[in-house]
């Protein structure tokens, strides 16, 4: 790797970590501006019960002082107990959550590259015949799908009228209709890139000449037309990650899948601002190194892009 | 070069796409086993400490043999109650679904118990017997408790009396800060720790085997207390690692069962404990607690077998399930009030009106019970809550009990029952009064129908579409007499907060004891209560004199008329709550409830129920009054 990647690497990477603190701060002042706490129930606990509390968990500070606690806490991967869930650390429930929605996003993404690739190509290969049009016309529809739309369909046809598969995402078999859901609108944003980048490639004058050469079909496809056909798919990884990474905050909801994303919702929704934090800072660095992962193939599969 | 990298990473994308084929199988066809497997192996290679591979290893054999069982012998049970508990820490546990787990857990000294004839009793279970307690010369009750021999600990501990005198001092203690920490406010020496000072309370062990306690003064319900989850033991060298209630291998309890598996979010498995000193009278091996709140999904799992008992069915299903389920949809009594509260600071007279300070307050009361008696409760409990609701006329609810036993709300309102008369053909009669009341305050037009000048107020509800529903019937109930109350919902936390702070006009609210006590619906109105949304005795409230009570009667001096809250209310509640004779003590507790149905603050609209469905081939199962379910005993 030459000195100019390096150093733009390292640019990016200082950059990323000021993005993560700029959402650190935001989330840190506008979490605790929204009304509510995390010791609020319905029955309420005696004053000096929640004065202990509070003073157990350091919230009886200034705001200011908590902020900057907490900053060097975190700058030490120290992200401290879970003020709703008494007895759990915040790393430790993150780290269940993201046992799940690791294994769920990553199956995800494979599903749709695999499909998406395939479909793709049959559907340039057999361009303007009916298999095309039926794959772009299915594609288009899950496009513009959005994945709580497609998640309470899939829901409600096949976890509660056919009954295939269970509603809840942590009992067996549950992960399918999630992975299902999670998977089709990258997938289908992948066989229309793959499409119409591959017809772009078999008009290319090598392959032409492959063919003149006397190399058959499935040689031209695989070993000259698809390896070219698919940078535009690389370059759309960092995204279909950051979709897949966002897309769990709904799908996991939905289904009930006790992934990271889930652990997010349900920490607002308790304000157990230690858990948002962790889930925030966790969730950001993911965007923030997989578009950097992202750019950096680019540039390996296509050298002709400057990163600067 | 490049183009060496180039053709390696297209190599590799190839490679994926074959590998893709066979990953697309793994999810669908085996997607449980494959689960199971990667967890432990991630756990494993995971940088956490190695007791945790150890624990997760086990929890995999276990769910192995959990299906196994389920299918050869019956002796498991899968049950759903709700999500992941907050905490089953018996301290820290403030929910009915945890309080399920950790009866099951733990033995305190005393328990709920079926009798033949199926009504509940209270129990020793730890303790020997449940004796009188002894009245000391200060009005103070001291009770004296002796263990049971065999008492020990899932992992071989004797369990000791002091076990149970350190448990209490801690679930008591403001360091703990645990949401029941009150519970222990009947004990002698409580308020010195509610003052700060740890371990005042007058607890002590005498010896391995007895425990010695003192209350401030007889308590009917004591023995109800010590069977609740708060009383029980905990050790000290067990809670001594804050996370201990949170994995099984560092759970430490002292009951029929212990927890062998827990899968955060997903699924606690208990499994019976063989050292447990009445083990052989316990019939069911295993209990699985599959953790969701999803209600549709509990039913698709009842439907088709996989689990037992659901503790919560789709609403818009209750008609239907009703129906196909006579013998499985099961709806028993709960002790709870669903009821509407005022900001008793909202000034709801006529804008111009001339009335001020204790006046305009008791015009306000007038009005307020006047608009209550708009509100069809027969309407909202058959088309709307549909779950066998019963229409409430009072407050404290249906289930508590009085002096004698008999039930307390019949009792209410000077021996009327309630404090307006609920029934169906009382609906007409409720409308006229209600309209004749208002016509003294408000411009009636007699040709609409309508009151022309009684201010908007705003109905806050928490974001549901129960309380939605509820809402919607209540304005147009009050729509009818031209009475315009709009529509607004919070999410559940800031609704909580806005409603505390008396940011409100009228609010959606309700209340489920957590003992058989009316005391725990009456205490939490005083004026310095964290539950006292109405704002009595706060803000404008507060030097309002427009509240009386007569005591007298029941051999009290106390006899306020037009006095302040504080000097009415909140003395009735400190008067019951030292009172030593049981009948004066329902008696002051009635006219606590007489005041407080008086400011018309509190419009109660319905007494909860508690609905689940059990299969019908489970016997043995029983749950108390507090909704807290028993399965130890039930068999197939």
């Amino acid at each position: 790797m030459n000195p100019k990647t390096l150093k733009y690497i390292l640019k990016r990477l200082i950059l990323g970590v000021f993005t993560v603190w700029v959402v650190i701060t935001l989330t840190f002042f506008i979490m605790h501006a929204v009304p509510g706490g995390p010791f609020l129930s319905e029955k309420a606990v005696s004053p000096a019960a929640q004065a202990a509390m509070e003073a157990k968990y350091g919230l009886d500070k200034p705001l200011m002082v908590q902020y900057t606690t907490y900053l060097t806490d975190v700058i030490r991967f120290r992200f401290g107990p879970s003020l709703k869930q008494r007895g759990r650390m915040v790393i430790d429930i993150m780290y269940d959550g993201l046992v799940v929605s690791v294994r769920l996003g990553i199956v995800a993404a494979l599903l749709a590259l695999g499909f998406g690739v395939v479909l793709g190509a049959t559907a340039a290969l057999r361009r303007n015949t009916v298999i095309d049009r039926i794959i772009m016309i299915i594609t288009t529809a899950f496009v513009s799908m959005p994945s709580f739309i497609m998640g309470s369909l899939l829901l409600v046809a096949f976890a509660i009228k056919i009954q295939l598969f269970p509603a809840n995402g942590a009992t067996e078999g549950g992960l399918v209709l999630p992975i299902i859901t999670l998977m089709l609108y990258p997938m289908s944003y992948i066989t229309r890139l793959t499409r119409s980048s591959m017809l772009d490639v078999l008009g290319q004058d090598y392959i032409r000449t492959a063919k003149a050469k006397g190399v058959t079909g499935w040689r031209i496809i695989f070993g000259h037309a698809l390896k070219n056909a698919l940078i535009p798919v690389i370059t759309y990884f960092g995204p279909m990650l950051a979709y897949i990474v966002t897309g769990s905050l709904v799908v996991e909801q939905i289904f009930a899948v006790p992934g990271i994303g889930r652990a997010f919702v349900q920490s607002i929704i308790n304000r157990d601002y230690t858990l948002i934090m962790g889930t925030t800072i966790v969730l950001a660095s993911l965007i923030v190194i997989m578009n950097l992962v992202s750019d950096i193939m680019y540039k390996i599969v296509d050298p002709r892009i400057n990163l600067e | 070069m490049k183009k060496l990298t180039a053709l390696l990473l297209s190599a590799v994308m190839v490679l994926s796409l074959a590998a893709c084929g066979d990953s697309a199988r793994v999810p669908a066809d085996s997607g449980n086993t494959d689960t199971t497997a990667t967890t432990t192996t991630d756990t494993a290679s995971a940088d956490t400490a190695s007791s945790d591979t150890a624990s997760t290893d086990t929890s995999a054999d276990a769910s192995a043999d959990a299906s196994a069982d389920t299918s050869a012998e019956g002796s498991s049970i899968n049950v759903c109650l709700a999500s992941e508990p907050a905490s089953i820490d018996p301290a820290l546990n403030s929910a009915v679904d945890g309080a399920t787990l950790l009866v099951h857990l733990f033995s305190g000294l005393a328990k709920w118990d079926q009798k033949a004839d199926g009504t509940l009793d209270l129990v020793p279970d730890a303790a020997t017997d449940l004796p009188e307690g002894v009245e000391n010369g200060d009005g103070t009750v001291t009770y004296t408790y002796t263990l049971r021999d065999g008492l020990t600990w899932s992992d071989g501990q004797p369990v000791t009396a002091n076990d149970f005198v350190f448990a209490w001092n801690r679930a008591a203690s403001d360091d703990l800060a645990a949401d029941y920490g009150y519970m222990f406010e009947v004990v002698d020496g409580y308020d010195e720790v509610a003052e700060g000072s740890a371990d005042s309370m007058n607890i002590q062990a005498t010896d391995d085997k007895t425990i010695v306690v003192t209350l401030k003064n007889a308590v009917a319900y004591w023995n109800e207390l010590l069977a609740f989850p708060t009383y029980f033991p905990v050790r000290e060298d067990v809670v001594a690692n804050e996370s201990w209630a949170t994995d099984p291998a560092t759970f430490v309890c002292n009951g029929p069962y212990t927890m062998t598996q827990w899968n955060h979010n997903s699924l606690i498995t208990l499994t019976k404990n063989d050292k447990f000193v009445d083990a052989d009278t316990i019939t069911m091996n295993e209990i699985n607690f599959y953790l969701s709140d999803d209600a549709n999904n509990m039913l698709t799992n009842f439907e088709n077998g996989s689990w037992q008992l659901i503790d919560d069915v789709p609403t818009n299903e209750i008609a239907a399930l009703k129906d196909k389920y006579p013998d499985e949809f099961i709806v028993t009594g709960q002790l709870g009030t669903y009821y509407v509260c005022w900001n008793v600071n909202e000034n709801i007279l006529p804008a111009g009106s001339s009335l001020s300070g204790a006046e305009a307050e008791k015009a306000e009361q007038e009005i307020r019970n006047a608009v209550g008696l708009f509100f069809d409760r027969n309407y909202i409990v058959e088309e709307i809550g549909q779950a066998g609701q019963v229409p409430a006329g009072s407050f404290v609810a249906m289930g508590l009990t009085d002096a004698d036993g008999s039930q307390f709300y019949d009792n209410a309102n000077g021996g009327k029952g309630s404090y307006y008369d609920v029934s169906a053909d009382a609906l007409q009669s409720n409308f006229d009064i209600a309209v004749e009341t208002l016509k003294k305050y408000y411009t009636y037009d007699e040709s609409t129908g309508k009151f022309t000048d009684f201010p908007v107020m705003t109905y806050l509800y928490n974001t549901s579409e129960g309380h939605k529903a509820i809402g919607e019937y209540l304005q147009s109930a009050l729509a009818q007499v031209g009475i315009t109350m709009n529509l607004e919902n919070q999410e559940w936390n800031t609704f909580l907060e806005t409603r505390k702070n008396g940011d409100y006009s009228i609010a959606r609210n309700g209340w489920l004891a957590d003992y058989n006590d009316p005391i725990c619906f009456l205490d939490m109105w005083t004026t310095a209560s964290g539950n006292n949304d109405v704002q009595f005795g706060k803000g404008g409230n507060e030097s309002i004199k427009a509240y009386s009570i007569d005591l007298t009667d029941l051999g009290y001096d106390t006899k306020v008329t037009d006095g302040t809250w504080a000097e009415t209310y909140d003395v009735v509640i400190s008067d019951i709550k030292t009172c030593t004779d049981s009948k004066t003590r329902y008696a002051l507790m009635h006219k606590a409830e007489d005041l407080l149905m008086s400011t018309g603050c509190i419009c109660p609209l319905y007494f909860y129920t508690d609905i689940y469905m059990l299969d019908k081939n489970i016997q043995g199962f029983f749950s108390n009054p507090l909704g807290y379910k028993y399965f130890m005993f039930c068999h197939q």
